[in-house]
Order: structure tokens, then C-alpha cells, then sequence
């Protein structure tokens, strides 16, 4: 059984602007990680905007998986005021459980990222508290899936 | 009542002082005049018809365990020193509510993420009077400890929408001076009105007023809340 790897996470703003992106591999490949993150803030919007079309119920805030490319799973996540969070994993093998727990322990990270009144809505997170709660959780999520 | 139906509460007291880290110090009626020091958890606002704020004291002094809750007179404090810090820097009334509305704003673009998060359901409202709803209930139930007294919609304009309360939490404490006219401290929570209502994807122009109401002497406070054009034109689109 392959182990369970997050390469990446972000959170996008309403405006698709980015609010804090963060790749944890070993390798040189963050723009290629961004570059998948950017295409499927495309489907997000899809899926959010046409819930007609792909008879999905609308105001879910777990989007499920979003594109499966070659290596890649890419799982969505859409708040109620329209923050999204993208997930990137190389284990072919993620469940859809794993990566609902992971979103609901990130959405909560981000509440109290955002809270912070210093914080200044729209702009990127530099809460370094937040970094370390995020790094902690994708190490968790990585053991916790392949057992 | 003896044994374990017996009220745990004890008091009146009447608070005397507020420090800064949470105590408050209370003061029992006469014949004992010196007051002490309590923590503000274990205290509770006495509900009765007098204005004082009176205070009683949980003898079991057991915490709140799930949502943790800040003392009335922490909070009214706080608004007070906000009001009059804003008060002394801008000349005119107009520019002070938009300050609080500002301030209001921030409140309420937070409270929308973590309230939703909180509940169970989670779902994000797509339609208006959703999202009304969850204002005059669950955030007011939040922020204020119960629901909006009444959620009208407005009968001259499509687009208007009224929540009222007989006595606004932030202007309990707060007497206008004449010279003042129409101010509202209110205008803080019409902030977070639309701090909720624009970041849920409803943009709106959210003010507040004061309403005077037969036969009792203080005014109703209304937060009339107007949605843009285009929040209207979606609605009707939804169907």
C-alpha cells in the first residue's frame, strides 16, 4: 500500500486570489503544484456556479475529488463565504472519509487564522501558527492513511 | 427548596468596578459596604425591571463549559471605550457611525466563517430569506444570547427588510445626549449585519434607526437592512 502524501494545500480567496499555498515535498516542483491548484479552482467554480448541470446538491461545502490527473488526486473544499480549500495528494489510494476529516480539521485552523484581528481579510495568512498546525495535520493525515 | 433543586445562585449584588483581566468587583446592599473581587465567569446578569446592573454569583462556581461567554459588563465596558475612542476623532456624527459600521464589519465577516463551521448542517444559503433567517436566529442567538425580537420585510420597497429589538444589547448601556439627534450606537451592530450579508454573497446597505413605540419611553431600535440590485434580479432568477 503506497503512502498517503499531501503535496500541497491552499486556500483561495472568493476572488480566486490566494490566501496562503504551501507544498510539502522534497523536490523543486512547487510551481507544477501550483500550476495543478490554479486549474482546479476552474472546476470549483463549475461545480459552485452550475449546480444544475452536474446534478450535485448545491450548497455542500465538501466538493469531493476534483480531477484525478496521472499522479495527482485534487480534492475541494468551498466555505460559505466562498474561501476555497484545495488539497493535493499523490496517494492513489486517499478515501473520500480521510479527506473530509482533513478539510473540517483545516477549516478550523482557518477560522482561527482569520479571527486573529490583526488579520486583514484578502490578504495572504502569515499567521505562523497557522503554518504549523497545517504541516502538523499533513503529516498526520499522511499516517493515519496508511495504515 | 433543600437538596439538590435548591438555586445555586446568590446575590443581587450591585457591581462597583471592572478590572481589566475579567474580575469585577461587586458589592453586596447594606449593612456591608466593602466590596470584593470575583471572577467575571462566575457572575451573571440580574434580571429585573430596575436599570442598575446587578449581579449574581454562581456559589458553585462551576464554569461554562462548551461556549465560552464573556461578563455583560466586560463587553459594555469594552463598547464604551470603543465608542469614545472613535468619538474623539472624527468631528461629525455621520463619520462616527461609519467607524462603528467599519468595526461591525470586521465582527461580522468572522462570525459568518465560524458560526457555519460550528453548525452541524454547514451548509452555505444560497436563497434571502435563508440567509435572513440565520441572522435574526442563529447569529443573534450568538452574539446576543437569544433571537432577533422580529424579522419584517419592508412594505414600500422590494428590497427592504427589517430586524428589530426592543432593547439593542450594545445600547443598553448607552444614553444619547440630545445634541446628538439621531445617533445610534446600533450602527455597530448594522455593521455586522452586513458584514455577515456581504461576505455570504448578499450585498447589501445595512443602517440602523431608532423607532419610537407607543407607551413605552425608550425608543425600538430597527436595523434596516436594503439589498443591492442584484441581489434581487438572483433571487428572482432562483425562482
Amino acid at each position: 500500500m503506497s503512502e498517503g502524501m499531501i503535496v500541497c494545500v491552499a486556500v483561495v480567496g472568493h476572488q480566486n486570489n490566494p490566501l496562503y499555498i504551501q507544498s510539502f515535498t522534497k523536490g523543486d516542483d512547487s510551481l507544477k503544484l501550483h500550476h495543478i491548484v490554479h486549474c482546479s479552482l476552474d472546476v470549483v467554480d463549475e461545480r459552485a456556479n452550475n449546480p444544475k448541470k452536474s446534478g450535485l446538491i448545491t450548497n455542500e461545502t465538501f466538493l469531493g475529488l476534483l480531477n484525478p490527473t496521472e499522479n495527482y488526486k485534487v480534492y475541494g473544499y468551498l466555505t460559505n463565504t466562498k474561501v476555497k480549500f484545495i488539497l493535493v495528494s499523490t496517494d492513489l489510494e486517499v478515501r473520500d472519509v480521510d479527506a473530509r476529516v482533513f478539510f473540517g480539521r483545516f477549516h478550523t485552523a482557518y477560522i482561527d487564522a482569520v479571527s486573529n484581528p490583526f488579520h486583514i481579510p484578502g490578504k495572504k495568512i502569515t499567521s505562523r501558527k497557522f503554518a504549523e498546525r497545517v504541516s502538523t495535520m499533513v503529516k498526520s493525515f499522511g499516517l493515519s492513511s496508511g495504515g | 427548596m433543600p437538596g439538590k433543586l435548591k438555586s445555586k445562585w446568590i446575590g443581587p449584588y450591585t457591581i462597583v468596578g471592572i478590572r481589566t483581566n475579567g474580575a469585577v468587583e461587586i458589592q453586596g446592599s447594606a449593612p456591608n459596604f466593602v466590596p470584593f473581587l470575583v471572577n467575571g465567569h462566575r457572575v451573571k446578569v440580574y434580571r429585573d425591571n430596575s436599570e442598575l446592573t446587578e449581579v449574581t454569583i454562581d456559589s458553585t462556581s462551576k464554569l461554562n463549559e462548551d461556549l465560552l461567554q464573556v461578563s455583560l459588563s466586560a463587553f459594555a465596558f469594552l463598547f464604551s471605550e470603543l465608542v469614545q475612542y472613535n468619538q474623539i476623532q472624527v468631528d461629525n456624527i455621520a463619520e462616527l457611525e461609519r467607524r462603528l459600521e467599519d468595526a461591525g464589519y470586521a465582527v461580522g465577516a468572522r462570525v459568518l466563517e465560524l458560526l457555519c463551521h460550528r453548525e452541524k448542517g454547514n451548509r452555505r444559503e444560497t436563497r434571502l430569506l435563508g440567509i435572513l433567517s440565520f441572522i435574526h436566529s442563529t447569529v443573534w442567538k450568538v452574539l446576543f444570547g437569544k433571537v432577533a425580537d422580529s424579522l419584517e420585510k419592508g412594505t414600500e420597497h422590494e428590497d427592504e427588510y427589517m430586524i428589530s429589538e426592543k432593547e439593542l444589547l450594545v445600547n443598553r448601556f448607552i444614553s444619547i445626549p440630545k445634541d446628538m439627534g439621531a445617533f445610534n450606537c446600533g450602527a455597530f451592530v448594522a455593521g455586522i449585519v452586513r458584514g455577515v450579508l456581504d461576505n455570504a454573497g448578499f450585498p447589501a446597505v445595512v443602517t440602523a434607526h431608532f423607532v419610537p413605540v407607543d407607551g413605552h419611553h425608550r425608543p425600538r431600535t430597527t436595523i434596516l437592512i436594503k439589498f443591492a440590485e442584484e441581489v434581487l434580479q438572483r433571487e428572482a432568477r432562483l425562482g
